[in-house]
């Protein structure tokens, strides 16, 4: 009888070490690491930002078939006529588009908040540096115009993407100053930005 | 007698000038350039490449490298380029391609070398649909030659797909070699950049589970080697078009070999378990060479 127990409590045993290191192996590395637990109230601004970027994704893949297509193996000049198109159409599809409109009150607190927790600490310091060393001189922070060309782009955190809302292919974060843009990949047009989102 | 003496005074010196003269120097924009002078064995069956970063500026430095570069292809027939991103500073309109890529490696692409490119911190994000960066319209991606997977990593963002992508691809990768390019360098002793310790925080432990061997990087405009990094050979080659002289950190720790003098490039050859490597400046110096076995 002792010795079925005995057993049984090494099954039990082995079943934990085995469920601790698959736990601890898909938590690893941090950029696949689970998304942080948030708020009902978190949440519910999270889905709002998601259906406001589902609709934008909706527009673009409307407008995108008036821009000529695009081969893998494009001559620059093909790459410059179906980016100019794309950022026209873009445009003129949100002439009346404005600050806020991605990054609402509950959304920018959420993603401040976010950042705040990335930011600190000693370690982090180096962070915020590469982010202000970047050269961004020639943006003009205005939604719907495109980020200038000449400027540099900076480096996004993969730790810090793995915790911003998950965004598609054609949309990307990026950092000017303390300052955050929501940036379409391929025009370069500034859909939002929160100003001062960097602690 | 006396005549005979000067005679043969004069003949000596004639001598000793031709024999102690050095090599006539090549002129490069006012620069003197060296002998070229190839460490790599060039053993049959090889695969041999080059490497450049940081290239775009369309400057004469630029084409200076690129005409060194063609010198080398001469001697080592390299089959294709890797770039290590900032391959377009300051715009991207049709005549920056031309100016700032194609014209300055006019030679190499007319001889069939294939570019693969990855992005820099300055390169708009069609790039990858550019006909002569063979990126496949993608931002990273995956590509064979003879027993070497290479992989291009866009670290400017390296959100959850793109690891999730890279972990699934080392998962199943059977190449005997495996090296990285990207932009950003994980170990660097430059003063400007250097070690980029949040990305190395993401890619290091896919590194090291998957046992890649190498790494390259740019970004820092300067030429390094740094000792292996628990067991991986890193290297930043970002001074293909732009320098930024004097700005190795020399007491970093994790430096083997540096160079920040002047522009460079740099060449390898992987025969079997041995990768050989030789860095050349604009003007045709070699300012490191060596060879990695193979883990």
């Amino acid at each position: 009888m002792k010795k079925r127990y005995i057993v049984i409590a090494l099954c039990v045993l082995v079943l934990i070490l085995i469920a601790g290191v698959a736990v601890a192996q898909k938590t690893q590395n941090a950029a696949l690491a689970e998304p942080v637990v948030v708020s009902p109230t978190d949440k519910a601004a999270i889905d709002t930002f998601d259906k406001q970027v589902k609709g934008y994704i909706e527009l673009r893949n409307k407008v995108r078939e008036s821009a000529p297509k695009l081969s893998k193996d494009s001559t620059p000049e093909q790459i410059h006529a179906y980016r100019t198109t794309l950022e026209n159409s873009i445009r003129s599809a949100r002439l009346n588009a404005k600050r806020g409109e991605f990054f609402q009150p509950a959304t920018a607190d959420f993603i401040r908040r976010t950042l705040k927790l990335e930011f600190q600490g000693k370690d982090r310091q180096e962070l915020r540096e590469k982010i202000f060393e970047t050269e961004t001189q020639g943006v003009v922070l205005r939604v719907n115009y495109p980020y200038a060309q000449t400027a540099e782009f900076s480096e996004m955190p993969a730790t810090l993407l793995t915790k911003l809302p998950q965004l598609p292919k054609d949309l990307r974060y990026r950092f000017v100053g303390r300052n955050m843009l929501l940036v379409d990949r391929e025009s370069d047009v500034i859909i939002d930005f929160m100003p001062d989102a960097l602690p | 007698m006396r005549r005979t003496h000067t005679h043969h005074f004069i003949f000596a010196l004639l001598i000793s000038a031709i024999l102690f003269t050095p090599a006539p120097a090549q002129k490069l924009n006012g620069h003197s350039t060296t002998p070229l002078n190839l460490t790599l064995p060039m053993k049959d069956g090889s695969v041999r490449f080059a490497v450049m970063g940081d290239t775009g500026s369309g400057t004469a430095q630029q084409r200076d490298v690129g005409d060194m570069m063609i010198k080398y292809h001469a001697l080592f027939p390299f089959e294709f380029v890797l770039m290590m991103g900032d391959n377009m500073y300051g715009g991207e309109a049709p005549q920056d391609f031309e100016k700032k890529f194609a014209e300055p490696y006019r030679a190499l692409l007319n001889d069939k070398v294939k570019f693969y490119a990855t992005l820099g911190n300055h390169d708009q994000a069609l790039q990858v649909n550019y006909e002569n960066f063979n990126m496949n319209g993608k931002e990273y991606y995956r590509f064979k030659k003879g027993n070497i997977a290479f992989y291009s990593l866009n670290s400017n963002y390296m959100d959850k797909k793109q690891v999730q992508w890279l972990e699934d691809e080392l998962a199943r990768e059977t190449a005997e070699w495996k090296v990285m390019f990207f932009h950003h360098p994980p170990y660097s002793s430059a003063k400007k950049h250097g070690s980029d310790g949040q990305l190395r925080e993401v890619v290091e432990p896919i590194f090291l589970k998957y046992g890649v061997d190498v790494v390259l990087t740019g970004h820092d405009h300067v030429y390094e080697r740094m000792k292996p990094q628990k067991g991986i050979y890193y290297f930043v080659s970002g001074a293909g078009g732009k320098l930024r002289t004097g700005d190795i950190d020399r007491e970093s720790g994790i430096t083997e070999k540096s160079y920040d003098r002047d522009l460079h490039f740099m060449l390898f050859e992987v025969a079997g378990d041995q990768m050989y490597f030789q860095a050349i400046s604009r003007t045709g110096e070699t300012i490191d060479s060596g060879v990695i076995a193979r883990k």
